[in-house]
């Protein structure tokens, strides 16, 4: 094998994925002067939210392979910690930001510690029940995060000012979309490069077999609580969001059911590519909106296109694209 | 030069004792094989070995350290690795990219290259690619490189199988009945690159079924019998033992 092929091999996207990089930052761009009035910018923004957690899942399940139900609350723990910081302490927006989502990689980081030994449904369930634990602290610990009362007037993140152009204030939807969203690109990126190192290898191994992987020198016990680390991390960045945007805050956004919302979005999506569970997110964001026409039949189609992609199209939205992209002679 | 040295292992499961104070020094450069029936604890010993299992009591020491407490993964990086009896590979990860995994202990780059992929990095995947494809060559696999593993034919996965444990560069390799499940042809071609392996310094454990790969490839063998000790031996040593061929071999080899 020649020295060009081997390095061909190495990056074989590399161009098209720049590209990438640069269409969706346009796409980001134009997005809010198409789709104006604020209806949909509040959409827009909770699908970058939601694009956040399903990233954050993925990189737990879809590459590690380890089937977290907890991703609601490292959701929740990202966005009381940094509004509790912000509101009681008066600590500033984006050193609350970093501490919502310290706290909660490391919850992340300590929950693996103790699941590690446990895999598919004892996971799960352990997950869930760190899930469960923490929606409960943050429903009764009322001293703490006001329960059910919730949390009002959390302000927005601080205008930024550049000398000689006027300031860009967070008041203003179209700019809290524009940072959730280039946040959001730069997390994608980030994942990105990790998966297409020697990380994503170790990872996939994991997923595919623990026991081989050990078999190779892989500490699997240490990249478990890694991935669940990051994977948190990116979850407790988008609850950090999440509070900064609607302002208000109360323990039944970060309900259970919520865990199973972004593992649907990831499923749908396509486990194990980045790229599905953006779209993913997104679908299932803006599903139930277009579907608000036929009132609370709406969940019944949401449940009928869950089971139809579990049954038909395991592979989510990606093999969809794929099989397509063959049937068209697209593919490589 | 003793590479591996054993001794006293015990290690049972419930009631079943499936090794009984076994003791052996495994030579470095020489392909060592433990034969026995079924139920032997032949696989028990490279589990041992390898790190799977921790024993009861006794202890091993290899390259003049002992492998006490030391999980599997802590010893590939003393240069141990090994294959299954039960194939495992990366089903759907492609042939080369089971093949790079192997090289995790590998890879002598400072971690911030993870996030930016500068050139110490592209260097250090080219490198790891390009070593990956020489074991694919060496084993034959090198034109489904972009295959996914598990699509490969039986003896294909054994042949990668073993590939993915050669990329961990060990100093000692376990092979874990290798014969099995593989055509003549492939035997042969198996016997080829386990004799390459040792000739480029490899020392070889096979646990093996197949009499005639054992007899032609290993330099010593250690036959077991309801996991204890029965003989050990070269093979020529080994045909003609009465207690061996009453145990094991029958009347087969006469």
């Amino acid at each position: 094998m020649s020295d060009a092929a081997i390095s061909r091999a190495v990056h074989p996207w590399w161009a098209s994925r720049r590209l990438g990089f640069l269409a969706a930052a346009l796409v980001i761009a134009a997005l809010p002067m198409m789709l104006t009035g604020n209806y949909w910018q509040t959409n827009l923004t909770i699908c970058a939210i939601n694009v956040l957690l399903a990233l954050g899942l993925d990189f737990i399940l879809g590459y590690a392979g380890q089937l977290n139900l907890g991703q609601s609350a490292f959701y929740g723990l990202g966005a009381y910690v940094s509004t509790l910081l912000i509101t009681r302490l008066g600590v500033p927006f984006w050193a609350a930001f970093a501490a919502g989502v310290a706290f909660a990689g490391l919850a992340g980081m300590i929950l693996a510690t103790f699941a590690v030994r446990l895999r598919g449904h004892y996971l799960a369930i352990a997950s869930l029940g760190f899930a469960v634990i923490t929606y409960q602290i943050l429903l009764n610990w009322i001293n703490l995060t006001q329960g059910p009362l919730g949390i009002y007037a959390i302000p927005p993140p601080p205008a930024i000012t550049i000398p000689g152009l006027p300031a860009i204030s967070f008041r203003n939807p179209v700019a809290l979309f524009y940072l959730v969203a280039g946040v959001t690109l730069l997390v994608y990126f980030i994942l990105d490069q990790l998966v297409r190192s020697p990380i994503g290898e170790t990872l996939t191994a994991i997923r595919e077999d623990e026991v081989s992987a050990a078999s190779l020198g892989i500490n699997t016990a240490l990249w478990k609580v890694f991935a669940f680390g990051v994977g948190a991390a990116v979850g407790g960045a988008a609850g950090c969001f999440y509070a900064t945007f609607v302002g208000t805050l109360v323990p039944d956004a970060f309900f259970i059911t919520e865990s199973f919302t972004i593992l649907a979005m990831v499923i749908v999506g396509g486990m194990g590519t980045l790229i599905g569970p953006v779209f993913g997110a997104v679908l299932l964001t803006l599903l139930p909106e277009v579907l608000r026409g036929v009132g609370d039949l709406r969940l019944m189609v949401y449940g009928a296109v869950l089971t139809l992609v579990v049954l038909f199209m395991p592979g989510g939205l990606v093999q969809a694209a794929r099989v397509v992209g063959a049937r068209l002679g697209l593919s490589r | 030069m003793t590479l591996l040295s054993a001794k006293g292992l015990h290690k049972s499961f419930g009631g079943v004792r499936a090794v009984r104070d076994i003791s052996c020094d495994i030579p470095e450069g020489t392909v060592f094989a433990i034969i026995g029936p079924n139920g032997a604890g032949k696989s028990t010993m490279l589990n041992l070995i390898s790190g799977v299992y921790q024993p009861e009591s006794g202890s091993l020491t290899f390259a003049g350290q002992t492998l006490a407490g030391l999980p599997a993964y802590r010893r590939v990086r003393l240069g141990i690795a090994r294959t299954f009896q039960k194939i495992r590979l990366f089903k759907q990860l492609s042939v080369l990219d089971n093949v790079v995994a192997g090289f995790h202990v590998h890879h002598d780059i400072p971690a911030w290259h993870y996030l930016l992929h500068g050139g110490a990095f592209r260097r250090d995947q080219a490198r790891c690619r390009a070593d990956a494809m020489e074991l694919l060559a060496f084993v034959g696999l090198a034109a489904r490189r972009e295959a996914l593993a598990g699509s490969l034919s039986y003896g294909e996965q054994r042949m990668l199988e073993f590939a993915r444990a050669l990329a961990t560069k060990p100093k000692l390799l376990l092979i874990d009945e290798p014969a099995a499940g593989l055509n003549a042809a492939e035997v042969d071609s198996l016997l080829d690159r386990i004799l390459t392996t040792r000739k480029q310094g490899v020392t070889v454990v096979v646990v093996e079924h197949n009499m005639e790969l054992v007899m032609n490839v290993a330099d010593r063998i250690l036959v077991m019998d309801y996991g204890q000790h029965l003989f050990e031996g070269a093979p020529a040593e080994v045909q003609k033992n009465p207690a061996v061929a009453s145990a094991y071999l029958g009347g087969e080899l006469m």
